[in-house]
């Protein structure tokens, strides 16, 4: 099957090759506007590397260093959050970070903290142990100190990138997953096409948003040199039941190498533990190991006595796209109709609205016709209900009965859920695609009861049979023909 | 006074009918018949049934607990929601296998690591997890996947089993006892489990080790006031052990109706 959008189309204007949060952003963006678009996306999903794998946190800027283009795109970022996820159907809270220092040398630094957050424009303040202890009676008793950035929130990533897509295809702009870029041809010192197993597409401007694999893109089109490496990090994702009772993200004093290892309340209640930040090489790895998740824990244990390893519901692993400098975003300096937005190393999730914006107006410098607003574009989603939490179970019920109908009773995902993840325009396509976008198998037993079931009810979606769903990637599949 | 059970397993029936003469008990079960994991057929579960509702206890089968709050339970099913205010929630849900993030398995994430329930489940509809799949545990979970996954036509399984069996695995497993597996290997599948030294070629991981219950009740923590969490949590599971949990948890049920009317 070619990767056209439906209508046998392959010619583009903007084709964005990458369906990370950054590429998703710009594809949500470039859909409000005439031109017509092309998201081409290697894995068989959306938001598959480092944006499925990071804390959630939206900072509002306060630890970026000052004057960066990083500090610049997320302080611009931080104020849309609240508008933003509404329109994009997706769990929002600005709840705050407490940077804990617990020894004296951790709390000869948060004076910085606090002057480097005011300096980027956002709010911070020193409080006491005592204080700290009073807006998050979570925090260890010996905290010394601590600065409050009340301004940090925290955001579902997966449905941010998923709902980023999403608005961008209902927008008219081509979702193509499992289609990686295999070639580019040039002429004239001009992209022209690009080459995928499924297909051939002509644009006109390429956007590079490839993460780990930008540097492999560039190289391919005869641009910029640069490198790209993986900075692993490992994560636990702790039970809602410790997690819902968090007022505060609570975090160590950040040092020059890492934001160092957070205790992060997630947007479903549940408590993630993390990262690590170690540089390895291309393309990395996914694997957990217990050395490296201990010193988590321990880590996370001096800030939050609470935590007990037995709440672990999921150990993992993720890799952000790391280069030097971070933030390539910007025109190629050899290609004339290509622009960088990689090495977004840490904050894609937080800069990911003001990025978008960014990369339109580099665009439109570059004479792609990304000018006009498409005045009919939906700015919007539809919301989709959720059982789980739902003040009016009646209402959902009156209006599908399949909301009676649980499925996966962790996390109380309805069969009237699945279907509608599965009618949606960039649809699931795994039983993790499924899980980004419903939770479904996605609790504290990690699908132990409901697995067979919601696998049976995404192969009748898929039309399928159910020995043929993957969980991931389409070769990495449930069982095996028996 | 009004008792809301969720579960309608020997557990919550044994429960059920202990507590019916003298309260209000409804029963909820989120599958439409009763038993639980020893069937509904089971000679016990009939008697403990017919005893609950002849006193007077109501079932709602096929209908699914979601939360508790203030003293009323919430419930939807097919034919809609339900809400019943209850002095005592008693949850009597049954138990699972451990997950891999409890169990500490380090490595990738291949697929192919499935739980037990999982694997038989598929297993009775036709779906094999693995050719050659090993599975972790020694008790009932162990026992019914080895016996699924060679019925639908598994070439070999092996058993690890981290605390010694606790019973006969089917003939034709071989076992490997009081070995615990650190991590898993492979990508897009299984293809090793690696316990210690050890490390063990399979195409997929059967997780059957341990139990913890199930409780998926919102707002039923272990340390709310008016909940009661029933389970035996045996390996292998017994009617009788079963049926003790339940007898133990109406007495605590009675305790915690007792101390509030003496409030």
């Amino acid at each position: 099957m070619p990767p056209d959008d439906g209508h046998g189309r392959r010619d583009y204007d903007v084709v964005v090759v990458g369906g990370g949060v950054v590429g998703c952003a710009i594809a949500w963006r470039l859909g409000f506007t005439t031109a017509r678009v092309a998201l081409v996306e290697a894995a068989h999903d959306v938001g598959e590397g480092a944006s499925k794998g990071n804390t959630g946190i939206a900072t509002c800027g306060a630890d970026c260093a000052p004057g960066t283009l990083e500090a610049d795109l997320v302080t611009r970022s931080s104020p849309r959050w609240e508008e933003l996820c509404a329109s994009l159907d997706t769990p929002w809270r600005r709840m705050g970070t407490l940077a804990v220092a617990m020894t004296a040398k951790e709390e000869r630094a948060l004076g910085h903290l606090r002057d480097q957050a005011r300096e980027n424009g956002c709010r911070a303040d020193v409080v006491s142990g005592d204080e700290a202890r009073a807006l998050e009676p979570m925090v260890a008793p010996g905290a010394r100190a601590a600065v409050h950035i009340p301004d940090d929130g925290i955001v579902d990533s997966l449905r941010l990138t998923i709902g980023y897509a999403e608005l961008a295809a209902r927008n008219g702009v081509a979702v193509l997953t499992g289609s990686p870029v295999t070639g580019v041809e040039v002429e004239d010192g001009r992209i022209a096409a690009l080459q995928t197993p499924r297909g051939r597409l002509t644009a006109r401007f390429v956007v590079n948003a490839a993460g780990l694999e930008a540097g492999r893109i560039s190289a391919l089109a005869g641009g910029d040199e640069f490198e790209m490496w993986p900075r692993q990090g490992q994560y636990w994702l702790l039970d809602r039941e410790l997690g819902g009772r968090f007022q505060k993200i609570v975090g160590g004093v950040p040092t020059e190498v890492t934001r160092g290892i957070y205790c992060v309340p997630t947007t479903n209640g549940s408590l993630l533990l993390g990262p690590t930040a170690v540089d390895s090489e291309y393309p990395g790895s996914r694997a957990v190991d217990a050395d490296t998740l201990g010193a988590v824990f321990a880590a996370a244990h001096r800030l939050v006595p609470a935590v007990r390893r037995d709440q672990a519901i999921k150990l993992f692993a993720a890799n952000r796209p790391a280069s030097d400098p971070v933030y390539r975003v910007g025109r190629d300096s050899r290609v004339s109709n290509l622009v960088h937005a990689t090495g977004i190393r840490s904050t894609g999730v937080s800069s990911s609205p003001a990025t978008a914006d960014l990369v339109h107006t580099l665009l439109a410098e570059a004479g792609a016709p990304v000018e006009r607003e498409d005045a009919p574009a939906e700015r919007s989603l539809p919301p989709l209900p959720r059982l789980l939490g739902n003040p009016d179970p009646e209402r959902l019920l009156d209006l599908d009965p399949r909301y009676g109908q649980v499925v996966c009773a962790c996390e109380q995902v309805t069969a009237a859920e699945i279907a509608a993840a599965c009618a949606m325009c960039v649809p699931p396509r795994s039983l993790d695609a499924l899980r980004k976008r419903t939770r479904a198998a996605g609790g504290r037993c990690q699908g132990t009861v409901c697995l067979a079931g919601v696998s049976f009810l995404l192969s009748l979606h898929m039309g399928m049979q159910p020995w043929e769903i993957p969980v991931g990637e389409p070769e990495a599949t449930l069982g095996v023909a028996s | 006074m009004t008792v809301a059970i969720v579960g309608a397993g020997i557990t919550g029936l044994a429960c059920a009918a202990e507590l019916a003469p003298a309260e209000r008990v409804q029963v909820f079960d989120r599958i439409p018949v009763a038993g639980g994991v020893h069937g509904w057929r089971a000679s016990e579960t009939v008697a403990l049934g017919r005893g609950a509702r002849r006193a007077g206890a109501t079932f709602r089968l096929g209908v699914t607990a979601i939360r508790w709050a203030e003293g009323q339970l919430l419930a939807v099913g097919p034919e809609g929601v339900h809400r019943v205010a209850a002095s005592v929630l008693v949850v009597a849900a049954g138990a699972r296998p451990l997950t891999r993030a409890e169990l500490g398995l380090a490595g990738g994430r291949p697929a192919g690591v499935v739980p037990a329930p999982v694997a038989c489940h598929l297993a009775e509809n036709g779906l094999l997890a693995g050719r050659r799949p090993c599975v972790v545990g020694g008790g009932d979970w162990a026992h019914r996947a080895c016996r699924e996954l060679l019925a639908a036509g598994a070439d070999a399984v092996t058993v690890l089993a981290p605390g010694g069996l606790r019973r006969a695995m089917p003939e034709g497993v071989d076992v490997m006892e009081g070995r615990s597996p650190t991590a898993v290997e492979g990508g897009p599948r299984v293809t090793g489990l690696v316990a210690g030294e050890e490390r063990i070629a399979c195409d997929a991981v059967v997780l059957a080790h341990g139990l913890a219950p199930l409780r998926n009740v919102e707002g039923a923590v272990w340390d709310a006031p008016d909940v009661v969490h029933a389970g035996a949590l045996d390996d292998p599971a017994t009617v009788a052990g079963a049926r003790e949990a339940g007898l133990r948890a109406a007495a605590e049920v009675r305790a915690l109706l007792g101390s509030a009317a003496a409030a």
